[in-house]
């Protein structure tokens, strides 16, 4: 066979221009994206439309009819003023012990031999395959023993350091160089020293995209506040959304679906600004974070 | 060197065995804040389920021991494995499509060239930080029977109403939309971490051979990314069979126990405070989800 027929059997299929190419993705990606931001773009306008609007007409905007009943409804109705200060308190402290724990613990998992580290981490890869649902009944009667029902430390301390985040720090700092770690270590540096002053900065990246995540679910828990949490006083912002909700789907009696309906969207509308906003800001840290994270994955 | 320093003064190696004890002690020091908090309220928990499970308990009084007898009973009910088969419908609406959807959004991001590229990134993530409760909610009114918005398009192009939430055949799709929509975007970022890793010069080579775009999808992408495609498969079974949220929001697990997920049916017991039958269950669904990993683990591991 020679060289001629060979190119003949296999002709190069015809060229498709870079141009209708970018389009064809372009195009793609535009049709998923109005998919993906459609759902919550309708809740944020209808928030803003009159009640009877939203339901008799959900898809028509009539720009002059815009009003901010539905908030100002929503606020004299439900605690959601209570459910943020709740949120923002559990998130502080909830947040804090998560960054501070876990990257010590991924520190000391990563870098140093011990006796009982592997039956310790072992642990923490057991309860990473646990559903969260599993502790529930037990962690419902600790607290009940605590007497710590509708308080902050039942919302605060359970999951405050989950098996997750250990795992993840523990994956990123192991690819630390030893040698750094040495380095300092004979420059006369504490053991605590070269985590603060060695390891923290190396994976603050990393640590970035931790706190996104920790923020965003802790702001997003809703399973252990609805069960432990469900008083008035001590309802979470997810816990009086979720409330709100069931007026709905429940059917309320007397309760008038429109009503209902504009102050659902707009308690909805609300509970979003806050972690949108976070996310704008750090989606940078957040992808890079996860990119770094699940790299070693 | 470092012997002569050592002979010549005993003092640095005192300093040295205090470094080396500092050495020693250290990691216990950095994992005590954590233990406290996981032994207290992870482990503790864990093992109080566990006897639990075997235990009849309402929630108050002593708890009679009856052995085995929550596992037979779950065993033998038809809704325990009802919950279970409406989740692996689930599983099956949700994995198969979100890998296709997932790698087709993930290949396209990966063009360093794309234009719009950072708002699309953005864009695909915002339903996974918009809270779950707010999304479960939208969905609960835009796929209203009478007043949605669905439903509302399908009139302007003269289709009938459907009952998305409300009969049994549509309602385990709109959740398993609901979830698609959800997570996508989380799946996209890690098969973007995927892509990364694979080299460039691969694509090159198939590109001189005449390949097309698809066959270089299929051919090269797909088989690369495999490490990481068995991690979303096993990280979104987890998620699946533990849904329990999404559907307690939006059809609190009806029509006819239609949407009654393994995580709802487990919290049902923990609701009507049957409280060893939810442990007993807590560890089937354990089990089961275990079960699942290792043979996706396995399928990894024979295939390569």
């Amino acid at each position: 066979m020679t060289a001629a027929t060979r190119v003949r059997v296999r002709p190069r299929p015809p060229r498709v221009t870079a141009g209708v190419r970018t389009a064809g993705t372009q195009a793609f990606l535009w049709v998923l994206t109005v998919a993906f931001l459609a759902p919550v773009v309708w809740a944020v306008v209808s928030a803003f439309k009159p009640a009877t609007a939203i339901v008799s007409d959900p898809l028509g905007l009539d720009i002059g009819t815009l009003t901010w009943d539905n908030f100002k409804l929503m606020f004299a109705d439900v605690p959601i003023g209570q459910g943020f200060v709740n949120t923002a308190i559990v998130l502080a402290a909830k947040g804090s012990i998560t960054l501070f724990c876990a990257p010590l613990a991924g520190y000391a998992f990563a870098k140093y031999r011990f006796p009982g580290r592997n039956l310790l981490f072992g642990t923490v890869l057991i309860t990473l395959m646990l559903p969260v649902i599993v502790l529930i009944i037990p962690l419902l009667l600790e607290m009940k023993e605590l007497g710590w029902v509708n308080t902050y430390q039942a919302l605060i301390l359970p999951g405050a350091v989950d098996a997750f985040a250990i795992f993840w720090m523990r994956q990123v700092i192991a690819e630390i160089p030893d040698e750094l770690l040495d380095a300092a270590r004979i420059d006369g540096c504490g053991e605590f020293g070269i985590f603060t002053r060695i390891v923290l900065p190396v994976i603050k990246p990393a640590m970035a995209g931790l706190a996104v995540l920790t923020v965003m679910n802790i702001y997003n828990d809703f399973v252990w506040p609805v069960v432990v949490a469900s008083s008035e006083r001590m309802a979470t912002l997810q816990v009086v959304l979720s409330t709100l909700a069931q007026n709905i789907t429940g059917n309320r009696i007397g309760a008038d679906y429109a009503t209902v309906t504009g102050e659902l969207l707009a308690a909805v509308s609300v509970a979003m600004i806050p972690l949108l906003i976070i996310f704008v800001f750090l989606q940078k840290h957040f992808i890079n974070g996860i990119l770094a994270g699940s790299m070693k994955g | 060197m470092t012997t002569t320093a050592l002979t010549a003064d005993p003092a640095p190696q005192r300093g040295h065995r205090r470094a080396v004890l500092r050495r020693q002690l250290a990691p216990y020091a950095f994992i005590l804040p954590f233990i406290a908090v996981f032994a207290a309220f992870g482990v503790y928990p864990m093992i109080f389920t566990l006897r639990l499970s075997f235990t009849d308990w309402r929630g108050s009084g002593t708890a009679t021991w009856i052995g085995i007898d929550n596992y037979t009973y779950l065993l033998t009910n038809p809704a325990f494995w009802g919950s279970m088969a409406n989740s692996g419908v689930l599983w099956l609406l949700i994995v198969p499509a979100q890998l296709v959807l997932g790698v087709l959004i993930a290949v396209a991001l990966d063009n360093a060239k794309l234009r719009l590229r950072g708002f699309y990134r953005v864009a695909f993530l915002v339903p996974f930080v918009t809270p779950l409760v707010a999304v479960a909610q939208i969905w609960v009114v835009i796929f209203d029977r009478d007043y949605g918005v669905v439903n509302g398009l399908l009139g302007l192009v003269g289709l009938p109403d459907v009952g998305w939430l409300t009969t049994s055949a549509w309602a385990k799709p709109t959740l398993a939309l609901l979830f698609l929509w959800k997570t996508t975007g989380f799946v996209v970022i890690i098969l973007l971490s995927g892509l990364q890793a694979i080299d460039r010069s691969v694509y090159d080579a198939a590109e001189i051979d005449g390949a097309n775009r698809l066959r270089r999808l299929w051919s090269i992408t797909v088989p690369l990314l495999k490490r990481t495609l068995l991690f979303v498969v096993v990280l979104q079974t987890l998620a699946v069979f533990q849904m329990f949220a999404e559907p307690y929001v939006v059809t609190d697990g009806g029509p006819y126990g239609s949407t009654t997920t393994a995580g709802l049916y487990l919290y049902d017991h923990i609701n009507r405070a049957d409280l060893g039958t939810g442990a007993a269950n807590s560890f089937l669904l354990v089990i089961v989800v275990m079960l699942m990993s290792l043979l996706f683990v396995r399928l990894l591991r024979t295939e390569d």
